[in-house]
């Protein structure tokens, strides 16, 4: 979870994703170019491949929803 | 076989009457024997190459899952021995057998595509680059008969294999299904590029026959039928007059020329999508909208998302998302971040997907680098509006600008429209230094009072042409109002009285009759999307 905060805090200093209370995706505080972003690094710190049919705005409204979407393809090969 | 022709219309029949006249169990069939069918009386020969394309991506399907499936199994028993790096090698091995498969199916794939419509564009670039280094190369271009549709069954076969890959379906195993989804007759001359899972299982189903289905299909092809032969047709002769007779031309002549062929491409095309859609939904088949009024968007982004929807929307799956979430990209992201700040950074790596994309839009349309620069003066107009959007926002609150209001909407219509428009010089003139000179002299030039002087019925029709033209124009404005603003408008029809019904039915049928634009042989011409 540490890196994952890590990833979502250098792309977006301006946040505070650790008591975010918002929906990041429905109530736009990440836009679609911060997830582009976010994805790659989250990919590549995580060995996994999130693809286009996982760029769903419930995967990525909160650090959590991102972390099960990450644990679940972990566990994929 | 044309689409636009009787004797279509009477494959259609047949093929319907044999169709509804199967077992509902083996209609599907039915249908891959006509398919076939149309494809050989079309491109004889050139069955065979979509023939072997089935095949080739038939097996790459086959053969990803079975490594999919062999790999799944095994890390199911045994991950709970391995150490969290041993996990990561594994899964690594596994999608780099997979994408080895995967990339020989989309190459031997692509490059069919590449060798029949690109070899004269790579022969001449080649002689042209060594030319330059005074290396002399032989004529070695020759001409090939371009197999039908095959711009777009290549890219439904790539997404097929691209998703399997990604696991959203199982491949079909049954081949002879598959060949039809391949092959389905009513799509596969331009499109709409079909995605398995939403095509395969309709084409499969049972289906019964249905009055209100026929009903509403052939009313869809009467309307498709009058889009391309009243109005598209009509257009061409003016729009081919311009273009073929650029230097005796300037100003206001020349951008109704631009004009005239971005309304006559879009008659065109989206006219066939709906004898397309119409011939198909006779089936009992929802084949999916290419169109949603394109001209009323308000930028250039939204217009793309409005025209030609299936090729926007496998852009986006199979080249945009997977080159900016890629690892590579993501480097990048953060190279640029720290370089150019957050703003630009960010958006850097999304910009050169999206510059690609409309890169290979262009490229997809045509071998020639005309194309090429429409794709990325698209790229440049969409790119250019996102960095300076901040600019814009401060412009609106500075002039006080109501944005929802109707007359800033409209503008930003007009706007994207004439931008657009900007961009058909290079799609439809000979080649870039035309399109450029076209253009030069159109902005040089004005020469505004030709469109009153008599000029406009020396562009190959008459008065009374230009009229049904104009009265063609407003009815499918008014049509395309109606359509965003959610009307239905056979249902609307067919709610009316008997007589008020078959009288706009009939009459629909004879302005095909008597205005439709018939060649010498009463062939009309064909769709521009199928050169492509």
């Amino acid at each position: 979870m540490e890196t994952l905060y890590k990833i979502l805090e250098e792309a977006r200093a301006d946040v505070d994703f650790r008591n975010q209370t918002g929906k990041l995706i429905d109530d736009g505080i990440l836009d679609s170019f911060d997830i582009i972003a976010i994805i790659g690094e989250i990919n590549e710190a995580f060995g996994i491949d999130i693809s286009v049919d996982e760029l769903l705005p419930e995967n990525f409204n909160s650090p959590e929803a991102m972390m099960a979407l990450i644990e679940k393809l972990q566990k994929e090969v | 076989m044309e689409f636009v022709s009787a004797i279509f219309l009477i494959f259609v029949a047949i093929v319907c009457v044999i169709y509804f006249a199967f077992p509902k169990k083996h209609r599907w069939v039915v249908l891959l024997i006509a398919s076939y069918l149309f494809y050989w009386f079309n491109s004889t020969y050139l069955a065979a190459v979509l023939a072997g394309m089935t095949v080739v991506t038939w097996l790459t399907g086959l053969m990803i899952e079975k490594t999919s499936d062999k790999a799944s199994e095994y890390f199911k028993e045994h991950q709970a021995q391995m150490t969290e790096s041993e996990r990561k090698s594994y899964k690594n091995s596994v999608t780099q057998k997979k994408k080895r498969i995967l990339l020989l199916g989309v190459l031997i794939d692509l490059g069919v595509l590449l060798f029949f419509k690109y070899h004269n564009f790579f022969l001449g670039n080649a002689a042209s680059l060594l030319g330059l280094f005074g290396i002399p190369m032989k004529d070695y271009r020759f001409d090939l008969l371009l197999p039908l549709g095959i711009s777009f069954y290549t890219l439904q076969a790539i997404a097929y294999m691209v998703d399997i890959y990604r696991k959203k379906y199982r491949a079909d195993r049954r081949f002879f299904r598959f060949a039809l989804f391949m092959s389905y007759f009513p799509q596969i001359v331009q499109g709409p590029i079909a995605r398995y899972h939403k095509l395969a299982e309709q084409i499969y189903q049972e289906h019964s026959f249905d009055f209100t289905r026929l009903k509403f299909g052939c009313q869809l092809i009467l309307w498709g039928f009058m889009k391309k032969l009243i109005l598209a047709d009509r257009l061409g002769i003016l729009v081919d007059t311009i273009f073929d007779n650029y230097t005796d031309y300037r100003g206001g002549i020349l951008f109704l020329g631009a004009i005239g062929f971005g309304l006559q491409t879009y008659a065109d095309f989206s006219g066939g999508m709906e004898i397309a859609r119409g011939v198909s939904q006779i089936f009992g088949i929802e084949l999916e909208i290419n169109f949603k009024q394109p001209y009323f968007a308000k930028s250039i982004e939204e217009f793309w998302r409005r025209w030609h929807i299936t090729l926007g929307t496998w852009m986006k799956d199979y080249i945009f998302y997977p080159l900016s979430l890629s690892k590579r990209f993501a480097n990048l992201s953060k190279k640029a971040r720290k370089l150019f700040g957050n703003y630009i950074g960010k958006k850097l790596p999304s910009f050169l997907a999206m510059f690609l994309v409309y890169f290979l839009v262009g490229f997809w349309h045509g071998s020639s680098w005309k194309y090429v620069v429409y794709g990325v003066w698209n790229g440049i107009i969409i790119t250019s509006g996102i960095l300076l959007a901040p600019v814009y926002q401060k412009g609106i609150a500075l002039f006080h600008v109501k944005e929802d209001s109707y007359g800033w909407k409209f503008f930003q219509m007009v706007r994207t429209f004439l931008l657009c428009s900007l961009g058909r010089f290079f799609s439809r003139a000979g080649s870039c230094m035309i399109a450029f000179s076209m253009i030069r002299n159109m902005f040089l030039y004005p020469r505004t009072w030709e469109f009153f002087d008599g000029t406009l019925l020396t562009l190959g029709l008459d008065a009374k042409d230009l009229t049904v033209l104009a009265a063609m124009i407003i009815l499918l404005l008014l049509v395309d109002i109606a359509h965003e603003r959610g009307v239905k408008i056979r249902e609307s029809i067919a709610s009316q009285g008997f007589i008020f019904r078959w009288l706009i039915y009939w009459t629909a049928f004879y302005l095909v009759v008597i205005f439709g634009m018939y060649g010498p042989a009463y062939d009309s011409s064909s769709f521009i999307y199928q050169q492509f």
